[in-house]
């Protein structure tokens, strides 16, 4: 399903996205915003850390195929919990529902909470998306 | 900062962070959209954002995230990926060309938690992102 975030009703549940993480992607995400200390870290640790915001910009994504936001759309707040630190390669299952609708000022407030978790089922990753959508 | 130091500073209340500085161009934004996949026009599509009240591309309010986040990587480690939790809202855009300052200070601990609050500026020190982050401190 994919309709208009401001037509739906709080409590809605989107469609559950996956997503992974390669070695490959995770190095392109780590040049692309320049974290030098991720891969510090991940050489001391000997792990192939996935930098948290990666796992969180990749879950945001894969919802964003699942809603449509209107031009104009402001991306007003968020709230991340990074449950556990994710490896390159886990496979990371995203859920999200409409927390929260409101309209004031011709502005929709939304609220999406988004839960992220392995393959086990086991949570890595919260998060509350709030946007405004002018209406 | 050497790799076994990463984390492992001691921090108290009052301590500012090491901040993060990063200049934004458009080829940067691109270079994000590609990695994310997020290529929204109103940050890669130089025409279309110049029809939008911001007239012209702003950079991804997720990248900004990314240097807040490099900025609590390098001052906590592993605390940081595992455990942390932040909460910011988003205040201002950040442009191709701007100096964007990624930064915090520890702002009390409750329990083994330190609360610090962190903020995005540009090089006006206009406020582009505030709010505060939590990890595990002990």
């Amino acid at each position: 399903m994919n309709r208009a975030i401001e037509a739906l009703e709080k409590g809605h549940q989107f469609s559950a996205t996956f997503f992974v993480l390669d070695e490959e992607a995770v190095a392109r995400y780590v040049e692309a915003v320049e974290d030098e200390a991720l891969p510090r870290l991940a050489q001391a640790e000997g792990k192939a850390w996935v930098p948290p915001m990666a796992v969180a910009a990749l879950a945001l994504r894969s919802l964003m195929e699942e809603m449509t936001l209107p031009a104009g759309s402001i991306h007003a707040s968020q709230e991340l919990e990074f449950v556990r630190a994710v490896e390159a390669g886990e496979r990371i299952t995203c859920r999200a529902w409409l927390g929260h609708r409101s309209q004031r000022s011709g502005w929709w407030v939304l609220a999406v909470e988004m839960e992220g978790a392995d393959e086990s089922g086991q949570a890595v990753l919260a998060g509350r998306l709030t946007v405004m959508v002018p209406g | 900062m050497n790799q076994e130091a990463v984390g492992k500073e001691r921090w108290v209340v009052g301590s500012e962070l090491p901040s993060v500085a990063k200049t934004l161009s458009q080829e940067k934004i691109d270079r994000y959209a590609r990695a994310s996949g997020d290529f929204n026009p109103i940050h890669v599509d130089v025409a279309f954002a110049a029809q939008t009240p911001f007239g012209g591309t702003i950079a991804h309010g997720m990248l900004l995230l990314a240097y807040l986040s490099e900025m609590l990587t390098a001052a906590f480690g592993r605390a940081w990926l595992s455990g942390g939790r932040l909460k910011v809202r988003f205040k201002g855009a950040a442009r191709p060309g701007d100096v964007v300052t990624a930064r915090g200070r520890v702002q009390r601990v409750e329990g083994e938690r330190g609360v610090c609050s962190v903020e995005c500026l540009n090089q006006q020190n206009e406020v582009l992102v505030a709010g505060q982050a939590e990890v595990r401190m002990s």
